[in-house]
């Protein structure tokens, strides 16, 4: 067991080197030059070295990725004098058109994106599990025909349809919900869901989905499974044996979920253009509209490192359900 | 004579699906003694394992069972949840077909026989348990059953497996072991194994054991006696010795001419013996007409005529050369059939 966690620890800070590099390469070769968004207008070139030096993108990917991760632990200077920058450590990169470290632009955002995501998590697997065992339990009913048909409606819709629709109905025909704007959890809780509840249910309506779908198919495989009989006959209650059904649902679901954070992730650029939040991904495209790179690999990288670290969780989760993955 | 470990008495098992329902087992009767095996023989779809499955009341959705299962004197079909539940595991238990879907994948062999165990001994501690599990691997041939009880299902071969799964069903010293196909998984070596275990474990624990299978070699180095089903319904019942050597129902005598013997001598002049198979296909109560279901395959129904298509012949008893047995056939044929006019 100590072996997996370590295993899985060690490669999960691979994979965050790796993803740094290809980003940190990737947006080197980009078309936009980050120094001529800077210099204004009329831009000529020996400013524009200048700028370009002082913004450090002037050297190798190789270079900039050293400086990189190693502005991650001990942070990172650009200029001296009086035009010295400072970005404390962790240091994503330096957003020079907000003046900002990118990690405190990160920190401001996060508390909403995290809410998004997290309200979402928890609401479309509250909805999809649920939905999807009591299809399994009375299948062929009105609630799995229901669900079915949602799941169906859910798969294929895309995000922006579905947010524009819920805008459309809750926000301005009933006018219910609030369209737009974020309370911070801690001035007031139930403002702050309030105004979740829209973009709440857009990013789990179609999460949801696969949840109804898996848990269906997974539960109504268990409660047939011939293991389960064999208990039965073993002289177990129906409880027990639904008690070890469940754990054969979670295994797969779990697996499942670990997926879907970066979709939750993903989604959210959408829904928080949607409805006007500003989190992440509404920094994320700011960034790219602006061509301000240093934005971009702080917030893709920051993803990764959210995606990661729940992948890794849900890795340590998984022994726990399935003792199987304990010997592997 | 003490009384049978098993007395079934007019099954009917019938599914119900929406508005239609329909019979797959019907007026079943049979009784089975302590340290006796009897072998539930026919094709698939005969009912034989939905009958072994009606015995502990373990029916799919939808299928329901009337008449009377008695299992060491308790009424199966009476009996309240609770009461099941002390006799499934206890009195009863159930060896499957497939031990590898018969084992949860979640769980390692200990916990499955220490479950079995707690489930009907509360006070039986963990430890205890576990300790029951090792001895109970031992008894049944696994090699160092201390550490293969921390092993998990798909960690054993198909033979270990089968074998955890016997030890899993008798660790609370069953009066009855049903065995559904329990060796029709293993290849013929490993077969011949499980089948020696489960005779000698037999009698050691004086259970008695109903045997479900379609292999009569399998059927023949098992049973005492052996109920011969088709399309649901008893066609023949006797001891070993009566189907073997003396079947009354033509379906006996043909599924016998179908099973390849090596005592047969093959290729000798004038004499040369094939395989004879059984015409057609086996059909099920639900498009039985309404006079013997075999008759449609039956090479004598022509010779007993109309009374084949037109009434259900009912199991009615024959002369038997084994002494003290039973030897009951439902054909109108008031003679015994021989192999060569078996199948048409």
């Amino acid at each position: 067991m100590i072996t997996y966690v370590a295993r899985r620890m060690v490669t999960a800070v691979f994979m965050l080197l790796a993803i740094a590099f290809v980003t940190i390469a990737l947006f080197f070769g980009a078309s936009k030059d980050p120094a001529r968004a800077m210099c204004g207008k009329p831009c000529p070139a020996e400013t524009k070295a200048k700028v370009s030096a002082y913004m450090q993108t002037d050297q190798s990917v190789v270079w900039q990725y050293g400086e990189f991760v190693k502005g991650l632990f001990v942070g990172r200077t650009y200029g001296e004098g009086a035009q010295q920058v400072e970005c404390a450590a962790p240091c994503f990169g330096y957003s020079f058109p907000n003046r900002s470290d990118v990690t405190s632009l990160i920190a401001e955002r996060l508390p909403v994106t995290l809410s998004l995501a997290l309200g979402a998590a928890v609401l479309c697997l509250v909805v999809g599990i649920g939905l999807g065992a009591l299809s399994a339990i009375r299948k062929g009913g009105i609630v799995d025909r229901f669900s079915t048909g949602f799941a169906m409606f859910g798969l294929s819709v895309p995000t922006f349809l579905v947010g524009l629709l819920v805008v459309q109905v809750f926000g301005f025909m009933l006018n219910v919900l609030p369209f737009s704007g974020f309370v911070p959890f801690s001035e007031s809780p139930a403002g702050w869901a309030w105004h979740l509840v829209g973009p709440w249910m857009v990013l789990s309506f179609i999460l949801a989905a696969g949840y109804i779908r898996v848990t269906r198919t997974q539960l109504l495989n268990e409660l047939s499974a011939d293991h389960l009989v064999a208990m039965t006959a073993r002289g177990a209650s129906p409880r027990q044996v639904n008690r070890h059904a469940v754990r054969g649902v979670m295994v797969p679901i779990s697996a499942m979920f670990a997926l879907d954070v970066t979709a939750l992730l993903g989604g959210s650029v959408i829904a928080e253009k949607v409805f006007s939040l500003h989190g992440l991904g509404d920094l994320l495209l700011s960034g790219v509209n602006e061509a301000d790179l240093s934005i971009v690999v702080g917030v893709t990288l920051f993803s990764a490192f959210l995606i990661i670290v729940g992948n890794l969780l849900v890795d340590l989760a998984l022994p726990l359900l399935d003792p199987r993955i304990r010997r592997a | 004579m003490p009384d049978p470990v098993l007395q079934v008495d007019d099954l009917t098992i019938s599914f119900s699906t929406g508005a239609t329902s329909f019979d797959v087992v019907r007026d079943l009767s049979v009784t089975l003694d302590g340290g006796r095996t009897l072998a539930v023989v026919g094709e698939s779809g005969s009912g034989k394992t939905i009958t072994g499955r009606a015995i502990m009341r373990l029916l799919p959705r939808g299928a329901s069972a009337r008449g009377r299962i008695l299992v060491a004197g308790r009424d199966m079909l009476a009996a309240d949840e609770r009461d099941l539940r002390r006799a499934r595991g206890a009195d009863v238990a159930m060896v499957f077909q497939d031990s590898m879907s018969a084992l949860s994948p979640y769980l390692d062999i200990g916990a499955h026989i220490a479950q079995a165990l707690r489930l009907h001994g509360p006070s039986v501690s963990r430890r205890a348990a576990r300790a029951r599990a090792v001895q109970m691997l031992e008894r049944v041939g696994i090699p160092e059953p201390a550490d293969a009880v921390r092993r998990f299902p798909h960690e054993f071969s198909g033979g270990m497996r089968q074998r955890a799964v016997i030890a899993m069903a008798l660790v609370n010293r069953p009066a009855l072991l049903i065995a559904d196909e329990p060796t029709t998984a293993l290849d013929v070596t490993v077969q011949a194994q499980i089948l020696g275990l489960l005779r000698e474990l037999q009698e050691e624990y004086g259970m008695a054991m109903l045997l479900i299978s379609h292999d009569f070699g399998v059927v023949a180095s098992a049973a005492d006696d052996v109920l011969v089903l088709y399309a649901g319904r008893e066609a023949e019942y006797g001891s070993l010795r009566d189907i073997f050597e003396e079947p009354a129902h033509p379906y006996t005598a043909g599924l016998r001419a179908a099973t390849p013997r090596l005592d047969a001598r093959l290729g000798t002049a004038g004499e040369r013996t094939r395989l004879r198979a059984i015409p057609g296909a086996p059909t099920s109560l639900r498009d039985a007409g309404p006079g013997c279901a075999f008759a449609p395959r039956c090479g004598l129904a022509d010779q007993v005529g109309e009374r084949c298509v037109a009434e259900v012949p009912l199991p009615a008893p024959r002369p038997t050369s084994s002494a003290g047995g039973a030897h009951r056939a439902a054909c109108h044929l008031d003679r015994l059939p021989s192999p060569q006019e078996a199948a048409r």
